[in-house]
């Protein structure tokens, strides 16, 4: 475990040292991200202009729903989705093959050898919207209650990225990934919204085989509700039958995967 | 180190007519095709040697070496490398081999070769002490010492390939897989990769299974050598036999006095063979074995001549006129 640890922190120092070559793109993603929170916050204030509940929150605690979701996207940008874009594009032309030979976990090194650190300045200022949402809320929230939401919300972003890969994955027998990467990110509109706006098969869909409606919703409602144990247990389960597929698709596309000639 | 049995590798591929219609039909009826990347073939190697894959494009040479490093499964066989099975990827097999292919690039682009090797010493799990002797013994042979602290795309193509021989080789590996590990390099850098790589197992004795389009690269490096074509061997053995095997002419080469000599007449020299050079100082010609004789005593005979050698075919041509023949004739 250390050992992955000290990897992943040459892969930090790696990619900030490469992120600072290229200025304009470093503050581009900023100022486009910013944009992305102002418009988000706006669309919910607007909604709520017109419903004093959506999906049972009221907009204080929308808000802090709002802030989750910059935070799980923060850490998305910033730990997958460069690699996770990279993933079908490394299969199709060879370049899996340095990775597979070196000792260590080849989907720890293709999962997060890229570590995008302009975004990383997003997660910061994600977190500070997400004190000041929990801050201003008007309720009591406990320390405790705070930290499971915490805990709840890496664990909603390991299983966002758990569909990432699995998603991408098919790309060893299909060769193009693009439709497989609109999908991702056409569900992924899914996380995006209160859960208890989906109803019946949708929300038994949305929250177990394409479980976006609990990546930033369940942590949430966790803050608000008193069921955190189902919670926990919903999202644990979801989590660890996630990775097991995530482990055995991976395996059978190393069977076929054909490497390109040189 | 490496014993390979009977291993083959098929791919299934879809065919296509040409054209916007070929294109439609393949969208709902696909031909599909197996195509044998390679065929059951056989090897072993053992500590110490360099064995040289030789082979045109698509003849099977990097699907075999793929396979052997663990990145490929084969479609049936078995392989055994340092006594593991390769595509089942064990720690300790990997920590123990080195890839290098010439076409591709393991080291950080942006980045220092210096900085790409302190993240292998992590992987690789490399002691202090023996990654700083083994990166400055590896630098200073390969002469790139003042460059390891220069952005990778910034070094020239032999440069580079030097560093990713570094970052192959840190970790002390017992067998070495080079894919073609000249390539686009000028002849100096060639010629140093190959004197380096000469060096490296005389003093580690790894296996390495090394394959290239360049004949001096596989003369120099390699004692020998297996020719592959469509994915099957077509020699195995010393790089001496191939010419014992397949060259049944050898070359004839007359150096001639400058003046007083009988002008060279290319046709009748063309009864004994293939006139290579017929010039007023110098007459080569390449001869059936059994004809030397017969087209010696005719040059010395007609010929004011100084010098006269009688040599094998060069390697090189050996295998292209092989490769040539098999183009005409697979069987």
């Amino acid at each position: 475990m250390t050992r992955y640890f000290v990897l992943y922190v040459y892969f930090l120092r790696f990619s900030f040292s490469r992120a600072m070559e290229f200025r304009v793109d470093f503050f581009f993603r900023i100022g486009m991200d910013s944009l992305w929170y102002a418009t988000h916050l706006i669309f919910f204030w607007a909604l709520y202009r017109y419903a004093p509940f959506i999906g049972g929150w009221n907009f204080d605690q929308a808000l802090v729903f709002a802030a989750g979701l910059f935070v799980s996207d923060a850490i998305h940008m910033t730990l997958f989705s460069n690699n996770g874009w990279m993933f079908p594009i490394l299969v199709n032309k060879g370049d899996l093959d340095y990775y597979l030979v070196r000792p260590v976990s080849s989907l720890f090194f293709l999962s997060l050898r890229e570590f995008a650190a302009n975004s990383f300045l997003n997660l910061l200022l994600a977190v500070g919207i997400l004190i000041w949402s929990i801050a201003r809320y008007p309720g009591e929230l406990g320390a405790g209650t705070i930290t499971i939401f915490g805990v709840l919300l890496l664990v909603g972003c390991f299983i966002n990225y758990l569909m990432h890969f699995l998603f991408m994955m098919p790309v060893f027998w299909l060769h193009n990934a693009a439709g497989m990467r609109d999908l991702f990110f056409g569900f992924g509109r899914f996380t995006g919204r209160p859960d208890g706006i989906y109803k019946g098969w949708v929300r038994r869909i949305l929250t177990t085989i394409l479980p976006y409606a609990i990546v930033v919703s369940f942590p949430t409602r966790a803050l608000f509700e008193d069921d955190i144990a189902g919670i926990a247990l919903h999202m644990g389960v979801v989590a660890a039958l996630g990775f097991g597929v995530l482990l055995l698709v991976w395996r059978a596309g190393l069977r076929v995967y054909a490497s390109a000639s040189s | 180190m490496i014993e390979v049995r009977d291993l083959s590798k098929t791919y299934t591929v879809h065919e296509k007519a040409p054209g916007l219609m070929g294109s439609i039909r393949s969208l709902f009826a696909r031909e599909t095709i197996a195509k044998h990347a390679v065929k059951g073939v056989s090897l072993d190697v053992g500590e110490g040697e360099i064995l040289g894959l030789v082979g045109p494009n698509g003849a099977g040479k990097t699907t075999l070496v793929k396979m052997l490093a663990g990145i490929i499964h084969p479609s049936s066989g078995t392989a055994s490398v340092l006594g593991y099975t390769p595509w089942e990827r064990n720690n300790e097999f990997r920590r123990r081999i080195a890839l290098v292919m010439g076409q591709k690039a393991q080291l950080w682009w942006d980045l220092p070769a210096a900085d790409g090797f302190l993240l292998l010493k992590e992987i690789y799990q490399i002691e202090e002490s023996r990654y700083r002797e083994n990166l400055s013994y590896l630098a200073e042979t390969l002469d790139v010492t003042k460059h390891l602290n220069v952005q990778v795309r910034r070094l020239s193509l032999g440069e580079r390939m030097k560093m990713e021989l570094i970052a192959a080789l840190l970790h002390d590996p017992r067998v070495v897989f080079l894919d073609e590990p000249t390539i686009g390099l000028d002849l100096t850098a060639q010629r140093a990769v190959r004197d380096f790589l000469l060096e490296y197992r005389e003093k580690h004795q790894p296996a390495i299974i090394l394959t290239s389009h360049y004949m001096e690269d596989i003369e120099a490096l390699c004692k020998r050598i297996v020719i592959i074509d469509g994915g099957g061997f077509i020699y195995d053995g010393p790089i001496e036999g191939i010419a014992a095997t397949y060259a049944g002419q050898k070359v004839v080469t007359a150096n001639l006095k400058r003046a007083g000599g009988v002008p060279v007449d290319p046709e009748a020299l063309a009864r004994f063979g293939t006139v290579l050079k017929a010039e007023d100082l110098e007459i080569k010609v390449s001869v059936d074995r059994e004809r030397i004789a017969d087209a010696c005593a005719w040059i010395l005979k007609t010929h004011a001549v100084t010098d006269l050698a009688i040599d094998e075919e060069d390697i090189g041509s050996v295998i292209e006129r092989i490769f040539r023949e098999r183009r005409v004739d697979p069987a």
